[in-house]
């Protein structure tokens, strides 16, 4: 009786936690008719079709394509955009981070304070953050350029790779560096040749982590890009208040896009998930 | 830094002593034309939209960070136990979080439509055919946005606890069960006091996310039916890129941000406290009765400290 309520519970909890992306996977391949119509729900899909998909990546040349007519580009930019962004946002702020971290941990730069003051820039709501940096982005003509972006995109996970690789870091012994110094390398060399390779596996967690925050922003890329720049969650918004009414189709079958680099970088860094969500204040 | 922190934070206030607005035809250094000192702080004390924003904030945060807890607790207490396929389970509830805000949110727009699944689900268990209008009613709109943030974040603190259950001492659990504890005082005496620490940076760090919570409801409802989602982000956006009042939108901006920093220190001491804990741990230990194997250690650990 025990066993059967505890399956029970987690099967709820399952149906709760599944439902969602069950429905987002079978829409994106229903066709039109089955989408939303009035009055009738399609719990599964009757007639599957991967029409969705080849229209969203510009793969089909027919014409009731809405992107043939609606839109002159498909969703094959804002994903290449997305791409870029978040990845040299990524190794911009992992170039600038990792040796603020090595200096924090190992050497205690900038006293006990700041750390913390790092992390209390993640506090702040960007809505609020981003309304200063748009002048001094339209001001410098960084405004609505990929290189805008990637500049507030390392700015913006900077803290986190700071907290993450300073969590690493810690982990090392500080003898390391002092054998390799002793053994004749530079403060450099010891850091190149001895402690980085320590921490290759954090480095790799921490660039996949900030990747992953980066390829999720919707904000900052809805104040800072339009038309031409926009990031592939932007023109996910933008397809629903197109012309041709809702295109839940499209939409869903860009959503599973969307989840799947980061479902697919976040499981392979699993082991170290609870640690980067919580700033590594919890080591496991 | 200094480029991207110290100069937008000495606009921000420049700006919010003028009703500058990019509209006005100038260019924002010349904002001092429209200069007017604390007015956009006051009128910003004075309005109801301000302190809706802020409360319905402060709602959404309270609301998702508890019922995330809860709902997080129960599943990693269920989820404890090894059993077959235990791994793959855990991939399974975790996946809610790998999911791109924004594109939870056009999930749950779908979902919530009033022929959509959601209203479909409830026709089951309800007599009669259901048609809420979820996001377009104005005092349901608010609990479908918290329902999405429910569905993606849970996964969250279930995985926090779940590392905190697992790392917990089992020969006090095994001892407690012995002598016939039952569950509940186990669960009060021992799992909460022990998972304190943990209990507390979760809740920390969820709330401090869930405050600044944008995405999911700028897609799904864009702060609407009237302003009944609005929180403070997008009330900061809408005064912003639809109102085009720029110099008010900075005094409201700097506002929050003073009032947060103060909030800010006082939130961020417990993961100062974990991250000085190995620190900690050095100072106590020592003396006559602490075993010897852990002083060995703690001297090993201090030279390298």
């Amino acid at each position: 009786m025990k066993k059967f309520l505890r399956v029970f519970a987690i099967g709820l909890f399952a149906l709760f936690f599944g439902f969602p992306l069950y429905w987002v996977v079978t829409m994106a391949v229903k066709p039109k008719a089955e989408e939303n119509p009035p009055g009738i729900i399609y719990w599964k899909p009757q007639n599957p079709t991967l029409k969705n998909y080849k229209d969203v990546l510009n793969l089909s040349n027919t014409s009731d394509s809405p992107f043939a007519t609606a839109k002159s580009y498909s969703a094959l930019t804002p994903l290449k955009n997305s791409f870029l962004a978040a990845g040299f946002g990524t190794l911009l702020a992992l170039a600038v981070g990792v040796f603020a971290a090595y200096g924090i941990a190992r050497f205690r730069s900038g006293g006990k304070e700041l750390p913390f003051q790092i992390l209390q820039l993640r506090m702040f709501p960007p809505a609020a953050v981003v309304i200063p940096l748009y002048f001094m982005f339209v001001y410098l003509h960084l405004w609505n350029t990929l290189q805008g972006l990637i500049l507030i995109y390392a700015a913006v996970t900077f803290p986190f790779v700071v907290w993450l690789m300073r969590s690493f870091f810690q982990d090392v012994p500080r003898e390391v560096a002092e054998a390799a110094i002793v053994d004749g390398c530079t403060q450099w060399g010891a850091f190149y040749k001895a402690v980085l390779p320590m921490v290759k596996g954090g480095l790799a967690a921490t660039a996949l982590f900030v990747f992953i925050l980066n390829w999720s922003d919707f904000l900052i890329a809805l104040v800072m890009t339009q038309e031409h720049w926009i990031t592939a969650p932007l023109f996910l918004n933008s397809l629903s208040g197109g012309a041709g009414g809702q295109e839940y189709g499209h939409q869903a079958a860009l959503a599973v896009l969307l989840i799947l680099p980061p479902a697919i970088l976040g499981l392979s860094i699993q082991k170290y998930l609870v640690r980067g969500l919580t700033f590594g204040a919890i080591k496991r | 830094m200094a480029f991207i922190v110290l100069f937008p934070a000495l606009v921000a206030i420049y700006i919010g002593f003028t009703e500058w607005s990019p509209t006005n035809g100038t260019t924002f250094w010349h904002a001092y034309q429209n200069w007017h000192w604390f007015d956009g702080y006051w009128e910003a004390i004075r309005s109801h939209e301000f302190w809706g924003a802020v409360w319905r904030t402060v709602l959404i945060t309270f609301v998702c960070t508890v019922v995330e807890m809860v709902l997080g607790f129960c599943l990693a207490l269920l989820l404890v136990k090894d059993f077959r396929g235990r791994g793959l389970v855990l991939v399974y509830f975790l996946l809610p979080m790998m999911v791109v805000p924004a594109v939870s949110g056009f999930i749950f727009q779908m979902l919530f439509q009033v022929d959509g699944p959601i209203n479909g689900m409830l026709s089951f268990v309800w007599p009669g055919d259901v048609k809420l209008q979820w996001l377009s009613d104005p005092t349901l709109a608010i609990w479908g946005v918290m329902i999405a943030d429910i569905w993606q974040w849970t996964p969250l603190m279930f995985l926090i606890f779940l590392s905190g259950l697992v790392a917990l001492p089992e020969d006090q659990m095994n001892a407690a069960r012995i002598l016939g504890a039952g569950f509940f005082p186990q669960f009060t005496r021992l799992i909460i006091p022990m998972m304190r620490p943990i209990l507390l940076i979760a809740i920390i760090i969820r709330a401090m996310e869930v405050f600044k919570l944008f995405d999911p409801i700028y897609i799904m409802t864009q702060g609407g039916p009237g302003t009944a989602t609005e929180n403070l982000s997008i009330y900061f956006y809408r005064l912003t890129n639809v109102s085009g009042r720029w110099g008010y939108a900075c005094a409201v901006a700097l506002i929050v941000l003073i009032a947060l920093s103060i909030v800010a220190k006082q939130a961020i001491k417990p993961i100062e406290r974990a991250q000085n804990e190995s620190m900690e741990e050095l100072m106590t230990v020592g003396g006559e009765d602490a075993p010897a194997e852990r002083i060995e250690d703690a001297i090993d650990a201090g030279a390298r400290v």
